[in-house]
C-alpha cells in the first residue's frame, strides 16, 4: 500500500513534448502566420518568454540518484559554465528532498542518463526553467521512498517521516541508502504537493558554490582537462580568412615531423595526430595551403552592409504612424548608433576528447547543448545516437561560445581512423579566428518631440544571425524573419505614444551566434543613450522621463518603474557633474527581468574610469543571492569590457586581433572599485539572472560620458571615440 | 632531453623537448591540470606558475630553463589541506564562476603578496593583469585584501 | 559611393598627387632614367638609422609602457610599466613572460636583460641629433664613456637582437632594421673613433 497513483518506470510516462531549437518550434505552421502581426506576437512572446524545461520529468530517478552511501548524485542537463546553475539546483532538490545540501553532488548528466535536455544550457533559463519539474521530481522521489520504505519496513507510510536522509516511524528507521539498496523496480506516484516557501531553508541563502573547492584547487574537471589512456593529440587546420576555401594542401613536411602519427583527411578538414600536444601543433603549422577567395572584404564593407536600409526587413513593433507622420509641427530628432563585431573569448578553447571503441563512442567535452552535441556526432559518424554518449565537463566560459562542436566530430573521426583515444583542440589564434563573433549593428533612432513632449519614438536597426543558423530550424528563419535573438532588447518598452522597431537582417560572410545577452547589449545602447538625448532634449531628468512614458500596467512595466526607481534613489541619481564625476542610467526589459544601472564616470589622463555601478534587478526569487550578485558583477564587467574596449576589425579577409591582449578587454584596473547591486523579489518565481543584467551598461555609461563632456558617443566601444 | 626539477617540493625528471612550453610538461606530462593553457603567448596569464618564487607564463617558458629549478603550480599553493592563504580568501569571497583563470590569477596573487604584504588597489591594479572572461575582477580585488590579512594572522603560510 | 569606389578614388587621387609631387621635385629626371647613383651615407646616418628603427625605439619609448611590433602600437592590457630599474613592477616583470631567449613556439620575443632603457634615455618622438645627444651625455646615459656607449651599441645582445628579433604570434619573422649588423657596428666604431661628432641636423 502506497501514497499517490501508481505508475510502473517505463510502462506508462508522462507525454513529453519534443522541441525544436529554441522551443518556438511548435508555435510555428501555416502559411498565413508569415504575415507580420503574427511574426510581432511570436517576437513580442520571446521577449519575456521562459522557455521551459523541455526534457523529461516523468521519471525523477533520470535526475536524482540515491548512492548506497545516503548520498545524493544530481544528474543535470543544465551545464555549469560559471552561471552557479549548479549549486541552485542542489538547493532546490536539498530543500525539497529536506536533505543537508552537502549530502548531494552535482554532476553533468551524460547523454546516455537519459535526461536530455533539447534546449540546452542558454538564454539565462536554467533556474527559471527548472524551478518547478525540478522541485516535482524531488517531492515525488520523496514519495517513492517513503513508499518503498514503507514496503521494506511493512508499516503504513502515513507513520513515516522524512528526517534529513532517513526516513522513521519512531521506533525503526532507514536511511535512503538502505531504502534504495537492492531496488530495481520502483513505482512512481502522481506528482504530490509540493512544500511551501516557509518550509525550505536553503532557499534565498548565500549557500557557498558547490563547486568552489574543486575550482580553487585546480582540480582537472574542464573539457580541455579530460583523458583517457593511451591518448593521442591532434590539431586541425583552420582557415584564417573568412569567406575563403583552404585548397592545394602539403602536408610532405608536416608528415615528417617528430611524433606525428598520422595526417587525417577528409573532405571537411585536416588534422594532425601525434604523441604530444605541441608535436601535433607544430606540425599542423608545417601544412602549407593556399585560399579560394569569394571575395574580398574589409571592415568598410562589412559596416556597409550593416547599414539600416539593407537586408531583409521585418517591422517587429508597430503602434501607431511613423514619427514623421504623427504631427508636422513636431521636430523630428534623430541620431545614428553602432556597435563593433564582439568575440566571445572565453578562456577554454573549444576541443573534445573522444574514444572511439568497437562501435561505441564516448566523447568529454566543454559544451552548452549535449543533445545536439550528440546528435551532430552521431549524424557525421553514421551511427545511431545510443552508440553516442557525450560526457559534458565544467566549461572553461560558455557566453554561447559552446553550441557549436564541431570539435566533437573532428575529435571522433580521428579516433576512428586510429584506433585510440584523440583530444583535439583550438589554439588560442583559432578560436579567435574562427569565433562565432556577436555580430555588428547599426541602429537609427528617430523621435517626433513638440512642446517638450514625446510624441513617438522608432527604432530601426541591422544586424546579422544570432539565433539563425546557430539554433533555429530553417523554417523559422523564412517564418520570422527577423532573428529573434538579434531583436532582443531592441522594441521600445515606453508607452502611450506611436512607437516602431524595424529589424534588418542582414546575412554576413562570417559565422555569428550567440554573445551572452546576444541583440540585448547593443540594442540598448541605442534606445537607451536616444532616451537619454530626448531627456536633454526636453530638458528634464531622465528618470523622470522614463517614468512618465511607462504608463502602462503590464506586470514587466510595473516592475521596471520600482527596478529604475530604486536604482536612482540607491545611487543617489543626479544630473549634476560633480568633482569631475557625472553620472548615466539606463534601463532594460530582458527575458522578463527588468534591471537599471546607474554609473559613475569621469575622464582620467583621457581615458574613460568607471568608479561605481550600482545595479537593480528584479529577477523575481533569487535562489542564491550571493550567485545572482555574482552574475550581475560579472555582467557588469563584462558589459564595461564590451563597451569600452572589445572590436574586431578586418582587413583582406583576415579577422583581427587573434589573441589576447591586444583584443583590448577590461581587466582588473578597469573594474569599478564600487559595484553596488540590489535584488529586488517582483515575482514569486525564479526569473533569468545571467544575461539580463548586460543590458544597461553600455549606455549608463555613454549617458554619463554625455554629461561629463557634452558629447553624445555614438559608437560602441566607446574608448575608441572618446575625444 | 632529459629536464631535472623539483615541482611542488617533489624531485621530477621527465623527457621532452627542451624548447617545448613548460605548460605542456607539466600538464600532459607531468599530469598536473590546474595550471591552464589560455592563450599561448604569455598575454592572458592562465598558464601562471612560481619558478623559484617568481611568477612566470608558462605557455611561453620552454622546458630547459626549468632545469635544477624550484617549481609551484596551482596543486602546490597548499599544504596538504592546509589552504594557502590566497585560496582560503577565494573560497571566503567566493570568487570563481566558470574557475578556468582562477589558478592563474591565485598564482599571480600569491606572487604579488611575497613581494608586497599589503598592497594598495593600485598595486592590485598594477600587478594584477591576468584575464577572466566571467570578469570575477570585483571580487578578485576583496579576495585579494581578504588573503594579505589573513596572511598576516598566520605568518607561518 | 560605395565604400570600394571611395578608396579606388582615393587610391587614384594618390598615385596622381605623388606624381605631381616628384615631378615638381625634379623636373629634369624622366621615369626612363637610371635610378640616381647613391649618395654615400655617413656612419652616423647608418647608426641613426638602426636607432632610429622600431626595434631600438620599441624599448626606448616615451612614457613608462614599451611599444610592441612593427607598427610599436602600446598593448593597453599587457603594458607593463617600467618600474624602477625598467624591469616591469615588484611581481609583474619583464621576466614574467621574456626569457633570455626568442620562443618560438609562442612569438613572445626574449633576450638577455630584456628591459626598458631608463626614462632620460627616451628616444620616442625624437630627432637623430637629439637621440645623439642625449646618448653622449653622461648626465642622461648612466654616466657612460664614449667608449662605454660604443660598447653598449656594439656588443650588448639585447642590442644585437635587433637582428635576431625572431617570428611573432602568427609565426611571422619580426622587420630587421634596414641597415646590417656588421655595417652598423662598424659604422659605430667610426663614428665613435673619429669624435662622435652630432651633425647639425
Amino acid at each position: 500500500m502506497s501514497k499517490g497513483k501508481k505508475q510502473k518506470k517505463g510502462i506508462k510516462r508522462r507525454m513529453f513534448l519534443k522541441r525544436s531549437g529554441v522551443g518556438i518550434g511548435l508555435m510555428i505552421g501555416g502559411v498565413w502566420l508569415t504575415r507580420n502581426p503574427i511574426r510581432r506576437t511570436i517576437i513580442k512572446t520571446s521577449e519575456t518568454l521562459v522557455v521551459p524545461y523541455a526534457g523529461p520529468t516523468s521519471d525523477p530517478l533520470l535526475w536524482l540518484q540515491i548512492t548506497p552511501d545516503n548520498n545524493l548524485i544530481l544528474h543535470s542537463s543544465k551545464v555549469e559554465m560559471g552561471q552557479g546553475t549548479f549549486t541552485g539546483l542542489a538547493q532546490i532538490v536539498a530543500d525539497e528532498m529536506g536533505l543537508p545540501i552537502e549530502k548531494i553532488k552535482v554532476v553533468h548528466a551524460e547523454t546516455k542518463a537519459g535526461n536530455l535536455d533539447p534546449f540546452g544550457t542558454g538564454g539565462s533559463m536554467s533556474i527559471a526553467s527548472l524551478w518547478v519539474p525540478l522541485r516535482e521530481m524531488a517531492a515525488t522521489l520523496n514519495l517513492m521512498l517513503l513508499n518503498k520504505a514503507a514496503e521494506k519496513l511493512s508499516v503504513n507510510p502515513d507513520t513515516l517521516r522524512l528526517e534529513g536522509g532517513t526516513i522513521t516511524d519512531g521506533s525503526q528507521s532507514l536511511t535512503y541508502g538502505q531504502i534504495v539498496a537492492d531496488v530495481t523496480e520502483w513505482d512512481i506516484p502522481s506528482t504530490p504537493p509540493l512544500k511551501k516557501r516557509s518550509e525550505y531553508t536553503y532557499l534565498g541563502k548565500p549557500v557557498p558554490r558547490v563547486d568552489l573547492k574543486e575550482k580553487v584547487m585546480g582540480a582537472p574537471i574542464f573539457g580541455i582537462d579530460a583523458e583517457y589512456p593511451d591518448m593521442l593529440y591532434a590539431s586541425v587546420v583552420r582557415s584564417r580568412l573568412i569567406d575563403a576555401q583552404m585548397q592545394n594542401f602539403d602536408t610532405t613536411e608536416a608528415e615528417r615531423m617528430p611524433g606525428v602519427i598520422k595526417i587525417y583527411q577528409d573532405e571537411d578538414f585536416i588534422g594532425v595526430i601525434a604523441e604530444t600536444h605541441i608535436q601535433a601543433e607544430t606540425a599542423r603549422k608545417k601544412i602549407k595551403f593556399d585560399y579560394n577567395k569569394n571575395a574580398d572584404w574589409s571592415l568598410a564593407d562589412i559596416e556597409e552592409k550593416i547599414t539600416v536600409g539593407n537586408g531583409n526587413k521585418t517591422i517587429v513593433q508597430k503602434e501607431g504612424p511613423i514619427v514623421e507622420d504623427i504631427d508636422e509641427d513636431a521636430e523630428i530628432i534623430e541620431l545614428a548608433f553602432r556597435s563593433s563585431i564582439g568575440a566571445h573569448a572565453q578562456m577554454e578553447p573549444n576541443g573534445a576528447v573522444a574514444n572511439y571503441q568497437e562501435g561505441n563512442l564516448e566523447i568529454k567535452v566543454s559544451t552548452q547543448v549535449p543533445q545536439l552535441t550528440q546528435s551532430e556526432v552521431a549524424k557525421a559518424m553514421g551511427m545511431s545516437k545510443k552508440e553516442v554518449n557525450i560526457i559534458p565537463t565544467f566549461l572553461g566560459g560558455g557566453f554561447g561560445r559552446r553550441l557549436h562542436t564541431p570539435n566533437a566530430i573532428q575529435a571522433a573521426k580521428m579516433s576512428k581512423a586510429i584506433g585510440r583515444p584523440v583530444k583535439s583542440f583550438f589554439d588560442r589564434q583559432q578560436e579567435f579566428q574562427n569565433d562565432t563573433f556577436r555580430p555588428p549593428t547599426h541602429h537609427v533612432m528617430k523621435a517626433a518631440v513638440k512642446d517638450g513632449e514625446i510624441l513617438g519614438i522608432e527604432h530601426q536597426f541591422a544586424s546579422g544571425d544570432t539565433l539563425f543558423n546557430s539554433a533555429m530550424d530553417p523554417g523559422i528563419e523564412r517564418v520570422v524573419r527577423a532573428d529573434i535573438g538579434s531583436v532582443r532588447g531592441g522594441t521600445i518598452i515606453y508607452d502611450g505614444m506611436p512607437r516602431r522597431a524595424t529589424y534588418y537582417h542582414v546575412d554576413l560572410p562570417f559565422a555569428t551566434s550567440f554573445w551572452r545577452s546576444l541583440g540585448l547589449l547593443a540594442n540598448a545602447f541605442a534606445i537607451e543613450s536616444f532616451i537619454d538625448e530626448l531627456a536633454l532634449k526636453t530638458k528634464q531628468s531622465p528618470v523622470d522621463l522614463r517614468l512618465q512614458y511607462m504608463r502602462d500596467d503590464n506586470p514587466y512595466i510595473v516592475r521596471a518603474k520600482k527596478v529604475l526607481k530604486t536604482c536612482a534613489q540607491k545611487a543617489g541619481y543626479t544630473d549634476e557633474v560633480k568633482d569631475g564625476r557625472a553620472m548615466g542610467i539606463a534601463l532594460t526589459i530582458d527575458t522578463g527581468s527588468p534591471c537599471a544601472h546607474v554609473a559613475e564616470v569621469s575622464i582620467v589622463e583621457g581615458s574613460i574610469k568607471i568608479h561605481k555601478v550600482t545595479a537593480v534587478l528584479d529577477c523575481g526569487i533569487a535562489v542564491n543571492p550571493d550567485q545572482v550578485r555574482a552574475q550581475v558583477e560579472g555582467c557588469v564587467c563584462m558589459g564595461i569590457s564590451a563597451a569600452l574596449y572589445e572590436k574586431m576589425d578586418l582587413k583582406e579577409n583576415k579577422l583581427f586581433p587573434i589573441n589576447y591582449g591586444s583584443y583590448d578587454m577590461a581587466l582588473m584596473r578597469d573594474t569599478p572599485k564600487e559595484i553596488d547591486v540590489v535584488l529586488i523579489e517582483g515575482i514569486d518565481k525564479p526569473g533569468p539572472v545571467g544575461e539580463p543584467p548586460l543590458g544597461p551598461i553600455g549606455a549608463a555609461i555613454s549617458n554619463a560620458l554625455r554629461r561629463l563632456t557634452g558629447e553624445r558617443l555614438t559608437q560602441m566601444p566607446l574608448s575608441a571615440f572618446i575625444s | 632531453m632529459k629536464i631535472t626539477f623539483n615541482i611542488n617540493g617533489e624531485p621530477r625528471s621527465i623527457d621532452t623537448d627542451g624548447e617545448a612550453p613548460l605548460l605542456w610538461v607539466i600538464r600532459d606530462g607531468l599530469n598536473l591540470k590546474g595550471t591552464k593553457y589560455g592563450c599561448g603567448k604569455a598575454a592572458c596569464g592562465a598558464c601562471t606558475i612560481h619558478v623559484d618564487g617568481m611568477q612566470v607564463r608558462s605557455c611561453s617558458y620552454p622546458a630547459k630553463f626549468a632545469e635544477g629549478k624550484e617549481i609551484t603550480t596551482i596543486e602546490g599553493l597548499s599544504q596538504g589541506d592546509n589552504l594557502h592563504p590566497v585560496q582560503q580568501a577565494w573560497i571566503d569571497e567566493v570568487v570563481p564562476q566558470c574557475g578556468y583563470c582562477q589558478p592563474g590569477f591565485m598564482m599571480a596573487t600569491a606572487a604579488l603578496l611575497k613581494e608586497i604584504p599589503n598592497p594598495t588597489d593600485e598595486d592590485i591594479d598594477n600587478n594584477i593583469i591576468n584575464v577572466c572572461r566571467c570578469a570575477t575582477y570585483y571580487r578578485m580585488r576583496k579576495a585579494i585584501h581578504k588573503a594579505a590579512a589573513l596572511a598576516k594572522q598566520n605568518p607561518s603560510e | 559611393m560605395n565604400t570600394k569606389k571611395t578608396l579606388y578614388a582615393l587610391f587614384l587621387g594618390i598615385c596622381l598627387s605623388s606624381l605631381i609631387l616628384w615631378s615638381s621635385d625634379d623636373p629634369t629626371a624622366s621615369p626612363s632614367a637610371e635610378p640616381p647613383t647613391e649618395t654615400k651615407e655617413t656612419p652616423f646616418d647608418l647608426m641613426m638609422q638602426v636607432l632610429t628603427h622600431q626595434r631600438c625605439v620599441n624599448c626606448h619609448p616615451a612614457g613608462d609602457r614599451p611599444r610592441k611590433g612593427d607598427d610599436s602600437h602600446i598593448t593597453r592590457a599587457l603594458g607593463i610599466p617600467r618600474g624602477n630599474d625598467g624591469h616591469g613592477l615588484q611581481s609583474i616583470s619583464c621576466g614574467t613572460c621574456h626569457t633570455t631567449e626568442n620562443n618560438d613556439y609562442s612569438g613572445v620575443p626574449g633576450a638577455p636583460d630584456w628591459a626598458l632603457a631608463p626614462e632620460s634615455m627616451t628616444w620616442e618622438g625624437k630627432t637623430r641629433v637629439e637621440i645623439a645627444e642625449q646618448m653622449m651625455d653622461p648626465q642622461r646615459n648612466g654616466g657612460k664613456s664614449p667608449q662605454e656607449i660604443m660598447k653598449h651599441l656594439t656588443e650588448h645582445e639585447l642590442v644585437l637582437w635587433a637582428w635576431e628579433p625572431g617570428i611573432d604570434a602568427e609565426g611571422l619573422p619580426r622587420e630587421k632594421p634596414p641597415v646590417s649588423k656588421k655595417d652598423f657596428i662598424t659604422a659605430v666604431k667610426e663614428w665613435i673613433a673619429s669624435g662622435a661628432i652630432i651633425p647639425e641636423a
